[in-house]
């Protein structure tokens, strides 16, 4: 069974005349990293929110492992898949980056020890430790990012989605997330990657899907790039 | 029909205050009914009343019972052993209350016809300081803000797995507690940025600023507003 | 004289605070453009805010040193009188629209500075087109997407017209075509003679800038022409600012 189905999906925006997404049909495996390009107002953003179920699609429909998602909580999908939102402010909403980064955990009842345990190597891993008890709102663009895909790729989710991760990161940040993405790649967990930086893609995806006006136009395989998936 | 955004306005009042002047079920019923009638004349559709009801709903059913079990007299209706739960007097009380609400929100929806721009424009063309007019309807656009960023974070919570639902209650009102500051802090944090953006675009440089559009009062407008400042003075008066 | 004089610029957000800008010290003449790079944190955009005059006027902020644009110092401008002298596209698109329609947003700089109507339509057509977004001219700009609200910021501040133009990382939401546009846009701008400051990370996009400044924790670790130091990949990567 494929992870992600879509099958003639449609999306419409009350205030937009035209359609946001046209008769999307895409079959997503879990173990492989799927990367979604376009221009800008293409429907990436759309795209996402619509396989998570933050928008319900107006057409067609949408399942999770054979399940729909119109039918399942929010909280059901975001156990199992992670999302890191365009804009990290919409998604920030502790007291300090400790906390934020935390909270998932925290909150399906993990132990205190392992929490601090995880949390501790997140902060060290992408470089946030010396922020550690600061507000996140109150931190630079790119640090803001930073923790937002930090609190969500903490929770090892057996699949994330990314929208725009690259935004406001610098090279070496860039890479830095590259090796992480590449590394939870390799043990099988899979992710779709939005970004229309292609430089980023081109290293990581297994498959690129572009999109335009709303519409699939391409969609190629690169099987085996990253060798477990042959 | 277009009328001047000041002229809608003039209705609204008008008819906002008739609904609070008015306490019985029998006055209020036609007064909604006028109202329903307007927004089919502003060409609204009336299936959005209940779109915008429904939020409201839950109010409606506190304050419907508040006003039952308060408002004595008449008829008992209910009661629990001797002591007297519910009265025809206290429904009707609840009844009205509701009607009000409803009326103040129908009216409300003529708001909707015209964009914030046109609300500025028609305050500033009556003379009224244009800081002012920005400063009302900055703060018009805050509720919906509060709203959006209230909303933003509860999609956020749940994504990250937790399931608010079944939250048991001492949990939840922990949570709410310890969200409470950051998302509180980060919507004024956004205002305080708004009012900078706004500043670095010239906001106030001078005493005066011009305008891209303009609106026009017409013989219509002061046709309408007439009719509509006289019948509610007069109705009022007549109460 | 020199449209940009920054002598000993210090900053910090809170009295207490950590030192977020040290020590700084840069000159740019009229129609000149600086690209401003580093890695994420090191303190571009609070170097954005104070040239701008913003974080002079933040309550808690504590700024030290002097900021001459066109030889007035900024300190001493009343806040909504610097958007004559400065315009500033922040890095984060949503905290800098606040109006219900996108020529609305754009209109309303060009209404603050008291321009005629006639004006004002010629400035919000002439800066829809310039960017490419004058199908958006009646969408609201919350209900845009990442990209498009970027664009849409970006002609708000056009539409001013101001000689001094700050740009934080306005590119780093835009596809391959608006890149290329607003590229293209900054160098006529530039010829016109306009004076331009811009945060940028990939710097491919902006060689035809004068002078880049790379900053390493609040501090300035080298400042020149552009074109050696981009050409001096060993610098860069040891700034970790290529890969
Ligand atoms: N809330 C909304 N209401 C109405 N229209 C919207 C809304 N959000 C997005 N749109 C429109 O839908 C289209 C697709 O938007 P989307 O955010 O999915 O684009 P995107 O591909 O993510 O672009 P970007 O690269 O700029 O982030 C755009 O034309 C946008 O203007
Ligand atoms: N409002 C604020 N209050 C306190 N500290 C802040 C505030 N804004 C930024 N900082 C801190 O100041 C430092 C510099 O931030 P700044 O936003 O200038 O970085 P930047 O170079 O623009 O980074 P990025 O590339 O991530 O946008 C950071 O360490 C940040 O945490
Ligand atoms: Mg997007
Ligand atoms: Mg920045």
């Amino acid at each position: 069974m494929h992870f992600l189905t879509l099958t003639q999906v449609n999306f419409h925006y009350p205030k937009l005349s035209r359609m946001a997404l046209e008769n999307i049909n895409l079959e997503i495996e879990q173990k492989s990293i799927t990367a979604i390009i376009g221009p800008n107002g293409s429907g990436k953003t759309t795209l996402g929110k619509v396989m998570i179920g933050i928008l319900q699609a107006t057409g067609g429909k949408v399942l999770l492992q054979g399940e729909p998602v119109s039918e399942m909580s929010l909280a059901q999908i975001g156990r199992r898949i992670g999302y890191v939102f365009q804009n990290p402010d919409l998604q920030l909403f502790c007291a300090t980056v400790a906390e934020e980064i935390g909270f998932g955990l925290v909150n399906q009842g993990w132990e205190p020890a392992r929490v601090k345990e995880k949390v501790d190597f997140c902060l060290e891993f992408f470089q946030l430790a010396e922020y550690r008890h600061v507000f996140p709102l109150l931190l630079s663009q790119g640090e803001k990012q930073r923790v937002a895909i930090a609190s969500v790729l903490v929770a090892e989710n057996e699949f994330v989605i990314l929208d725009e991760p690259t935004i406001g990161l610098d090279a070496y940040r860039k890479k830095i997330l590259a090796g992480y993405l590449r590394k939870i790649a390799s043990i099988g967990r899979g992710m779709v990657l939005i970004s229309h930086d292609m430089g980023f893609v081109e290293h990581l995806a297994d498959r690129v899907i572009q999109l335009e006006k709303g519409r699939i136009v391409g969609d190629s395989e690169r099987k085996g790039r990253n060798g477990y998936d042959t | 029909m277009t009328l001047d955004p000041r002229t809608k306005m003039v209705i609204v009042i008008c008819l906002s205050t008739l609904a609070l002047i008015y306490n019985s079920a029998g006055e209020l019923l036609p007064l909604l009914l006028v109202t329903l009638l307007l927004l089919l004349l502003f060409r609204i559709d009336i299936s959005s009343v209940w779109v915008y009801l429904k939020r409201f709903l839950q109010l409606m059913l506190v304050v419907f019972i508040i006003q039952c079990i308060f408002t004595r007299g008449g008829e008992v209706l209910l009661s629990l052993g001797s002591t007297a739960l519910v009265s025809s007097q206290g429904l009707l009380a609840g009844a009205s209350l509701v009607l009000r609400i409803i009326v103040i929100i129908s009216a409300a929806l003529i708001f909707t016809t015209f964009s914030s721009r046109d609300f500025i424009l028609g305050l500033v063309q009556w003379k009224i300081p244009y800081e002012l007019a920005f400063m009302v309807t900055i703060a018009m656009r805050f509720l919906p803000l509060f709203r959006d960023e209230f909303v933003n974070v509860v999609t956020a919570i749940q994504l990250r797995g937790v399931e608010l639902k079944q939250v048991s209650w001492g949990r939840k009102i922990d949570l709410f507690r310890s969200l409470l500051f950051p998302v509180v802090f980060g919507a004024l944090l956004k205002a305080q940025q708004l009012a900078v953006a706004m500043e670095s675009r010239g906001f106030r440089a001078y005493p005066r600023r011009t305008y891209l559009r303009r609106l026009d009062f017409i013989w219509i407008d002061y046709a309408v507003m007439l009719i509509f400042i006289t019948i509610t003075l007069m109705l009022i008066i007549s109460y | 004289m020199e449209a940009v004089i920054v002598e000993d610029l210090s900053y910090r957000y809170w009295p207490e605070g950590p030192l977020v800008l040290k020590n700084m010290n840069f000159r740019m003449a009229r129609g000149e453009m600086l690209v401003i790079t580093g890695l994420s944190g090191c303190g571009k955009s609070t170097l954005c805010y104070c040239l701008s005059g913003i974080a002079g006027h933040r309550r808690d902020g504590v700024m030290q040193g002097q900021i001459l644009l066109d030889g007035k110092d900024i300190q001493k401008l009343r806040a909504a009188s610097l958007a004559l002298e400065v315009g500033i596209v922040f890095q984060d698109p949503d905290s800098q629209l606040f109006s219900p329609s996108v020529e609305d947003e754009i209109a309303f700089g060009p209404e603050n500075l008291c321009l005629p109507p006639g004006d004002i339509r010629a400035r919000v057509d002439e800066v829809l087109d310039l960017l490419g977004i004058s199908s958006l001219i009646e969408a609201n700009p919350y209900h845009l997407s990442g990209g498009e609200k970027h664009l849409v910021a970006l002609a708000a501040v056009l539409a001013l017209d101001p000689p001094l133009l700050i740009l934080d990382e306005v590119m780093s939401q835009l596809d391959q075509q608006a890149v290329q546009r607003v590229a293209d846009v900054l160098k006529r701008l530039k010829d016109a003679g306009k004076t331009i400051i811009a945060v940028e990370h990939r710097l491919e996009t902006v060689t035809f800038a004068d002078h880049l400044m790379v900053l390493e924790r609040g501090a300035l670790a080298r400042w020149g022409p552009i074109e050696p130091m981009t050409a001096d990949r060993e610098f860069l990567a040891a700034q970790h600012l290529i890969d």
